[in-house]
């Protein structure tokens, strides 16, 4: 069905306020939604149930926001970037709004692969004396507790500004460690050293950057 | 009033640990903002269960815009909270909320629950008491809201009545608007609660539960009617029927959920209506006459639809959508305009012969997963009774269509428990099965005929009110056993999968829609000992029904189970679905002689009543044709594998459909009953 040149546009959008709250698999659907509401010329997959050709970006935990979200779509033809992106904002809901679009070379690394290093940018209902990494978390994964090793997917320190942490992690081709599930255990370490007022919470989760390398 | 305050900053922290928080954002596609300048009468339309099933559900849809459509009038949405949140809130001390504005659902002015189906009883008292307002109307303050009901179980209203200011019977588009303008007027003119409420009970299709005393069954039985109308309330309420279905837009704005929903796709309403007769079905009854939207409206509702909602798939809803007129140029228009898009079209509801599998095929593209069929009953005899006006040939001639056609799964509906049902009839359902997988195999090429499975699904009959089986009483849960039993020692293929509805549910069902006033405390009974999302298997909780029948000295197996001669005045004869009680007592009388009745709509009159007693009429977009539509010249062009070359199959259904089909010769032979005064053929 998609016979010929193709065309993949790069959309950037945020994921923010309550909508932080949708899965991946809800962002997914939403998006793709968004551009069939923005009428691009987008690419059917051939195949017994043809849909949509798009790729997204690395998921986001329920919850976690994001101010550099992207995703791929596959255009059957030529649209400028600028119309492409006029089209989509008038499709798209406020907290899910698309920024930018451009376009990639075909072979270029998949939506998803393309940027290992998230960073992130944690609000704290009060801020800590100090922040205190543990050196493993555990986390549940099939039922089955697996334990991590947080030097091997943090990028940098954790750095804290008041009651805002920045960090950065990496997700390896073997698996990646949630950044909520980090920034709990580091909340839980920092309580137990003190350095943390016991009914402090996590006020948001964003991520700001996608990029290459650490 | 519009209700001030906002419930989000409680409800915010909440959500973090409960699933699919998805559910409770609002903020979706296409879901209204804020209200009109100059609304200042607020409605909060809320389905008895959660977003997932409560977001799909049509009548939401349809009664939330109507109402938005109104002037002055503002209407938002509820749903019942998922039980880990419900628990959520109800630690946290937060009441339930509308999803638009956040709002406690005690600040609106009314607040409206759709009554979907026997078993969302527990949940209406469930969402009552999250809102915080009293359970029963009669406690209700006079500034509290006023909660009002509608939906399929308004046809049999008693069970919900001590809840409920008022109940509306049928249609809403029009009704809601009006009664909520009533509601408006007299608060506006600061009249009290009980007046208000007499007013109302003067509005077409509205019942006002608190107006009718309840009688003793004796004294029932000879007033006609168990419900005594107090002054202003009438004797009897018939259902509203939204007359100008036909020519309003098929396309209506709708949301677009963000997490994934029952039936997640723009569903568009071709028709409204099934006059196939079948004589357990309350939807058959309750939602005539039949109404067809016109081929161009669909197809228009369909693509503009498709373009504001950014759905992947389109389904044609109805009771019985491929008997619409001019369903096969509709699924060829929409093939021909969606093209290349990945779009989906779905037909539910699939008519069991060979023009309902075309259909199907038209539109299934190269994946095809399984297609239902519903014969119901295992034998001719059987189907003749209920009027089920499929044979054996039908269903055998839709099986070599689908299979050729490419499925390799069927499945068949069936119930048990039906009147006058015999062990025959339950081998039948094994003998048909079994037949039916031969001739599926016999399709196939013999390299797949490994993949082909059937499926047979059983329910347990669950007598309606408003039909005419509502005399019948329902089989005990162990005689369901031991019919399923015989049905699974029947069936020897090993590719034939036998599955079965839970019979304690069912047998709740029945209570639920064949009881009287006396079962709503039995709810709220049942709902205190901890009852509540009944209808989802793993929740149903059968100890707290029996518990809570046990202390108030009910007999609920009489309630489901007892047989009643057809005369005999039942809890809901105060209620109209227009098809008068004489037509259902004369379709008993005939399904116990095995004598079927024609489709009204295919053939003449049946003279069930709804036309002359609710002045309206059949609206068909053409001409019906038994063995489907004959596709418009054209229409196969450059669709050579969409099916419609091989039209050659449909002929020899067509001629033994019409040689049964025209009964109404011998009508008045058949039953010593004239039919005069129904407005019988004219």
């Amino acid at each position: 069905m998609t016979e010929g040149r193709t065309f993949r546009l790069r959309v950037s959008f945020v994921k923010q306020g309550r909508l932080a709250m949708l899965s991946h698999l809800e962002l997914a659907r939403a998006l793709e939604r968004a551009v069939r509401r923005a009428k691009l010329p987008y690419a059917v997959s051939n195949g017994f149930s043809p849909h949509m050709r798009i790729a997204f970006g690395a998921a986001l935990p329920v919850g976690v926001g994001g101010t550099a979200e992207v995703c791929d779509v596959t255009l059957t033809s030529y649209l400028a970037p600028a119309k492409a992106l006029e089209a989509l904002q008038a499709a798209s809901a406020p907290d899910l709004m698309p920024f930018d679009c451009a376009y990639v070379e075909p072979g270029a690394p998949a939506a998803s692969a393309a940027f290992p290093v998230g960073v992130y940018e944690v609000r704290l209902s009060v801020a800590p004396e100090r922040v205190v990494v543990p050196d493993t978390v555990t986390v549940v994964r099939k039922r089955k507790e697996k334990v991590l090793e947080v030097a091997d997917f943090l990028c940098g320190p954790v750095e804290a500004e008041g009651a805002v942490l920045r960090l950065a992690l990496e997700s390896k081709p073997t698996g990646s460690l949630r950044v909520d599930k980090l920034v709990d255990a580091c909340l839980e370490a920092t309580k137990a050293a003190g350095c943390l007022s016991p009914d402090a919470r996590v006020a948001s989760i964003t991520r700001i950057e996608q990029r290459e390398n650490c | 009033m519009i209700p001030a305050t906002d419930l989000w900053p409680r409800i915010e922290p909440l959500l973090a640990a409960v699933e699919r928080p998805a559910r409770y954002l609002d903020h979706e596609w296409g879901a209204v903002r804020s209200p009109e300048p100059g609304d200042d009468f607020s409605f909060c339309m809320m389905y008895p269960d959660t977003y997932e099933l409560g977001q799909a559900n049509q009548a939401v849809r349809i009664l939330v815009n109507a109402v938005n459509a109104a002037e002055h009038l503002w209407a938002e949405r509820a749903f019942l909270p998922a039980p880990d949140m419900i628990d959520a809130m109800r630690a946290a001390g937060v009441p339930l909320a509308s999803l638009e504005s956040c709002a406690p659902v005690h600040e609106f002015d009314a607040l409206g629950i759709t009554l979907p189906h026997e078993l969302a009883a527990t949940n209406v008292l469930e969402a009552l008491d999250l809102t915080g307002l009293p359970l029963r109307a009669a406690d209700r303050a006079e500034a509290d809201p006023f909660v009002l009901a509608g939906g399929p179980c308004a046809f049999n209203p008693e069970p919900y009545a001590p809840f409920f200011d008022a109940i509306m019977v049928g249609e809403g588009e029009e009704m809601l608007p009006e009664v909520l303008a009533a509601l408006r007027e007299g608060r506006a003119a600061g009249r009290p609660r009980a007046d208000i409420l007499r007013y109302l009970a003067a509005i077409p299709g509205v019942y006002v539960p608190g107006l009718y005393a309840w009688r003793a069954t004796d004294e029932a039985q000879a007033a006609g009617s168990w419900a005594a109308p107090g002054s202003g309330a009438p004797a009897m309420v018939a259902k509203r029927v939204f007359e100008g279905f036909a020519e309003s837009d098929a396309w209506e704005p709708c949301i677009v959920p963000f997490t994934e929903v029952v039936h997640d796709r723009l569903n568009v309403e071709v028709l409204r209506g099934c006059a196939r007769g079948c004589r357990f079905c309350q939807a058959g009854m309750m939602y005539r006459p039949v109404r067809e939207r016109s081929a161009d409206n669909v197809v228009a509702a369909v693509l503009r639809g498709l373009d504001e909602t950014g759905y992947d798939e389109v389904s044609l809803t109805s009771l019985s959508s491929t008997d619409h007129s001019q369903i096969a140029s509709i699924l060829s228009r929409l093939n021909r305009e969606c093209a290349g898009k990945g779009i989906r079209v779905s037909v539910p509801s699939q008519r069991l012969d060979a023009f309902g599998v075309q259909m199907a095929q038209l539109v299934a593209g190269q994946k095809k997963g399984g297609l239902t069929f519903a014969p119901e009953a295992g034998t001719q005899r059987l189907r003749d009774v209920i009027n089920k006006n499929v044979t054996e040939d039908d269903l055998f001639s839709a099986i070599d269509a689908a299979f050729a056609a490419g499925w390799r799964r069927c499945k068949l509906y069936f119930m048990v428990g039906l009147p006058t049902e015999t062990d025959d009839d339950i081998k039948g359902i094994a003998s048909l099965a079994q037949r039916a997988y031969d001739r599926a195999r016999a399709a196939v090429p013999a390299d797949q005929r490994g993949n082909v499975k059937v499926g047979v699904s059983v329910a347990v009959f669950v007598p309606k009110a408003q039909t005419p089986f509502q005399w019948d009483g329902q089989i005990a849960p162990e005689e369901v056993q031991r019919r399923v039993d015989l049905l699974r020692r029947s069936v020897k293929y090993r590719a034939v999968d036998v599955s079965y509805h839970d019979p304690k549910s069912s047998f709740v069902e029945a209570v639920m829609s064949r009881g009287g006033r006396e079962v709503a405390a039995l709810v709220e009974q049942a709902w205190q000992r901890g009852a509540r999302f009944d209808a989802w298997t793993e929740m149903f909780d059968e100890q707290a029904w029996r518990g809570a029948a046990e202390s108030l000295g009910l007999d609920l197996a009489a309630i489901a189970q007892t047989t009643y001669e057809p005369g005999y005045v039942l809890p809901w004869a105060h209620i109209s679905a227009g098809v008068s009680q004489r037509f259902l007592a004369r379709e008993r009388a005939r399904a116990a002689e095995g004598v079927t009745t024609p489709d009204c709509t295919f053939d003449d009159c049946s003279a069930c009543g709804v036309c002359p007693d609710l002045g309206v009429a059949n609206v068909l977009a053409a001409a019906r044709k038994a063995g489907g539509e004959e596709p418009a010249p054209g229409d196969a062009d450059g669709h050579a594998d969409d099916g419609l070359d091989d039209l050659d199959d449909l002929d020899s259904v067509r001629s033994e459909r019409d040689a049964g089909a025209n009964l109404w010769d011998d009508w008045d032979d058949d039953l010593d009953e004239p039919a005069d005064d129904e407005g019988g053929p004219r």
